[in-house]
């Protein structure tokens, strides 16, 4: 371990891991380039859906299911998956098969977390609103979505830690990220950027996790209480 | 509170019934019949792609129909992981590369001439305790390849040619690309071509997928790769000479061969004097079209070569 | 010869004649996520007493097992093997530290769960400190422990299949195959085969571990909407795996 340990510095220590397109820096903004597609596309997909069945109280099943379904499925079986269709539809390489894999990571927490947050908003608060004039359009954007906000946050926190944490995967099919280091480094005696860039992926889940803990703080200030 | 407890055993017992229906794995050795040797079992270490795994098993099968005992030992990666497991003993033999070993110890110093080469390798590899029995007319070198179409269009046909026009293509290759004197470092001193800001590591099997799907433009192909039968697929050419004799050998530890007087070698050579480019070619072609088994394509191998 | 032309989507004479290597995988598979829960749970009940004893450790020992668990199993795989080497090893202290945090969690919140006046009266009836634990909490505690179990177990198995990249892998190990072979006609059944026997073996454990969340809570439960949480350290409420709103 010594030796690792070592040679991450000497690698920390030259031109190679800083410039270039090896270097950490645009490894790292592959990375965030991919977790940002994948939370953009996954919430534009799940909270309008989620948030409408939650407002009607429809399909509490289709919530259940989707999270124990999306647990089971393993992210890198996906990846390579949908690897020989990209390559055959022209999308090539790396970024496409990841993004698809990642969106399908990111929706559960978000569909769940919606719905059930918008389903749970007390009935007497969206009756008055109703008998206000409001209608349900209305009715969902200024009461049910407001009053579920703590738990959609909440489910898009979740699921950016796990997107972020797992663009890491898209090394394994050829899209140049944190991944690559790691997965070359695994086949290779030098073990100094693998180290490296496992530490920064590491940071990097860790960083996103506290930035939406501080963005719930500041747009939520007052803690969730589950119904009971 | 005695249901609780029933559920809770079977909880438990879900989750360990598992390891209870774990196999022993057979090992690999199996004597063919003939007297049993005594002596270290032969280690054979396989690398990170298709043809050494292939090797491994031909190496493997002609040594126990010899009454040597053997186990193939993947080691995970290239050739630095390799000599570690040489070093740490895991590994004591393995097929290997006549110019590509020599320009990995020695920088440099490889030429096209397989007995000039071997000649510098032997006193390198002495010096690790290793030591290479007879090389085999087999030759497989890194090829570069483009899509037929496109080198048509951008008129390169050599390596030359790339390094006059094709200097930001994307290079395809396997991560040892990067150190392998007859990849990246390779073309930039022998062609004074860079390609290093466009490299994307591949495993070997994934690139000529991605050539073909217009992910890469350029794509290293082992020179027996299978593929390379197709038509779609054009090698360019090596006007300058940067290949020089990859020539397959038996590359083991002198402790090994000590061990067994000179029999090691008599059993090995054999199997060297029979392969050829052509052989390994046609082995690699059922590997990566077929998809067969490495095991059965070098058991099917030995059997036309009579060495089983 | 265009891409995907290449074999069937699902090569059934390749699956016949490599039955001992699926069965393998599947072997693999299942005594990694064995021993993975195992030693999880095992750990995480002690790490839990001892957070129910002095209560100060459980922000800290819950929060160490968040930074774990917050580590994405690459990285973690990348900070291992320097230190142990490829295998086992390495696969197995990654997967037991990702087990932590929920079993820790639900552990702790189940034990904590039980009303004061059972404890009250058990303490009245003459129960020592262990008696009691043991005899009371614990199985009082066992739907949170199970409902933890369950998430813990699914979670391990498909994280199994990326120890491929430390060399073993289980189903992981045929994807792998299917990803590096892309030219053989095999390569989609290896990764639909991987893919697809992983969720299958998700989704039989975590039915197994409806039956016996059922078996242990004999009252009737229809299922639970529960919002996902975050891992935090110290949940926001005291209730089995994240809170729940009652359906309906």
């Amino acid at each position: 371990m010594g030796d690792a340990w070592s040679d991450m510095w000497t690698y920390l220590g030259s031109d190679a891991a800083w410039t270039g397109r090896n270097g950490l820096p645009l490894l790292l903004w592959a990375q965030l380039k991919l977790a940002f597609a994948a939370m953009a596309i996954a919430t534009v997909l799940a909270i309008p859906v989620a948030a409408f069945l939650g407002h009607v109280r429809r399909g509490t099943l289709l919530a259940v299911s989707i999270v124990n379904i999306g647990r089971a499925v393993p992210t890198y079986g996906v990846v390579a998956l949908v690897l020989p269709f990209s390559l055959r539809w022209g999308f090539g390489l790396g970024f496409w098969p990841t993004l698809v894999a990642l969106v399908l990571l990111a929706i559960p927490p978000i569909f769940t977390n919606t719905y059930t947050g918008v389903r749970g908003v007390p009935a007497d608060a969206v009756e008055a609103a109703s008998g206000m004039g409001m209608r349900a359009r209305e009715l969902l954007r200024k009461v049910e979505v407001p009053a579920a906000l703590p738990l959609i946050l909440t489910g898009l926190r979740v699921s950016a830690v796990q997107v972020m944490a797992t663009a890491t995967l898209g090394a394994v099919v050829g899209y140049r990220c944190l991944g690559t280091p790691i997965v070359i480094g695994m086949q290779r005696q030098n073990k100094g950027p693998l180290l490296a860039a496992s530490i920064l992926v590491a940071a990097l889940a860790l960083g996103t996790d506290g930035l939406f803990a501080l963005v719930q703080r500041l747009l939520v200030p007052w803690r969730r209480q589950p119904a009971s | 509170m005695k249901r609780q407890h029933i559920v809770a055993g079977l909880t438990v017992l879900i989750l360990f019934a598992a390891t209870a229906c774990g196999d022993d794995d057979d090992t690999d050795a199996s004597s063919s019949g003939n007297e049993q040797r005594e002596g270290p079992t032969v280690l054979i270490g396989a690398q990170e792609f298709g043809e050494s795994a292939i090797l491994a098993e031909v190496y493997s099968q002609a040594l126990e129909a010899q009454g040597f005992q053997t186990d193939i030992v993947e080691v995970g990666g290239f050739r630095d992981v390799l000599f570690d497991s040489f070093d740490n003993g895991d590994v004591n033999l393995a097929p290997e590369y006549v110019a590509s070993e020599l320009n990995f110890l020695q920088e440099g110093s490889a030429t096209s001439d397989v007995d000039e080469s071997l000649g510098l390798l032997q006193p390198a590899l002495e010096e690790r305790d290793l030591t290479a029995l007879e090389p085999s007319a087999a030759v497989d070198t890194n090829t570069f390849v483009m899509l037929t179409d496109q080198s048509d269009e951008l008129s390169i046909a050599s390596l030359s040619d790339l390094a006059e026009n094709g200097a930001d293509l994307t290079l395809g290759a396997p991560p040892d690309c990067e150190e392998n004197a007859f990849c990246l470092p390779g073309l930039q001193q022998v062609y004074g071509l860079d390609l290093s800001a466009n490299f994307t590591p591949l495993e070997l099997d994934l690139i000529p997928d991605s050539l073909e799907g217009g992910a890469i433009d350029v794509g290293v192909f082992l020179s027996t790769s299978g593929r390379l039968t197709e038509d779609q697929f054009t090698v360019l050419e090596d006007d300058q000479g940067l290949l020089a004799a990859d020539n397959v050998f038996p590359l083991a530890s002198q402790e090994l061969v000590d061990a067994y007087g000179g029999d090691l070698d008599t059993a090995l050579n054999a199997v060297s004097a029979e392969l050829d480019t052509e052989g390994l070619i046609a082995m690699n072609a059922r590997y990566d079209i077929d998809g067969d088994d490495p095991d059965q394509i070098a058991a099917d191998w030995l059997a036309d070569h009579d060495l089983t | 010869m265009t891409l995907l032309a290449r074999g069937p989507l699902i090569d059934w004479e390749w699956i016949g004649e490599h039955l001992d290597v699926i069965r393998a995988a599947t072997v693999e598979h299942l005594q990694l996520t064995a021993i993975a829960v195992g030693i999880g749970f095992a750990l995480s009940m002690a790490l839990a007493l001892l957070a129910l004893q002095w209560r100060w450790s459980y922000p800290l020992l819950a929060g160490f097992c968040s930074v774990l668990y917050s580590i994405p199993s690459l990285a973690l795989f990348g900070i291992l093997v320097p230190i142990t080497g490829l295998g086992t090893v390495p696969a197995v202290i990654a997967l037991v530290g990702y087990t932590l945090l929920i079993l820790l969690r639900n552990i702790v919140a189940g034990i904590e769960g039980v009303p004061a006046p059972v404890r009250e009266a058990a303490d009245g009836m003459g129960f020592e400190h262990w008696r009691r634990l043991a005899r009371v909490d614990l199985p009082l505690a066992l739907p949170a422990i199970i409902a933890g179990l369950r998430i813990a177990t699914v979670t391990t198995i498909g994280l199994v299949t990326i120890t491929a990249y430390v060399g073993l892998g289980g189903y992981g190990d045929l994807i792998r195959e299917g990803l590096r072979r892309q030219s053989a006609p095999q390569a989609s059944t290896l990764v639909i085969l991987g893919t697809g026997l992983s969720v299958v073996m998700a989704v039989v454990f975590d039915l197994l571990f409806v039956g016996v969340e059922h078996l242990a809570t004999p009252w009737a439960r229809r299922p639970r909407l529960a919002p996902i949480e975050p891992m935090e350290p110290v949940p926001v409420a005291a209730i089995p795996a994240g809170g729940s709103l009652s359906d309906g």
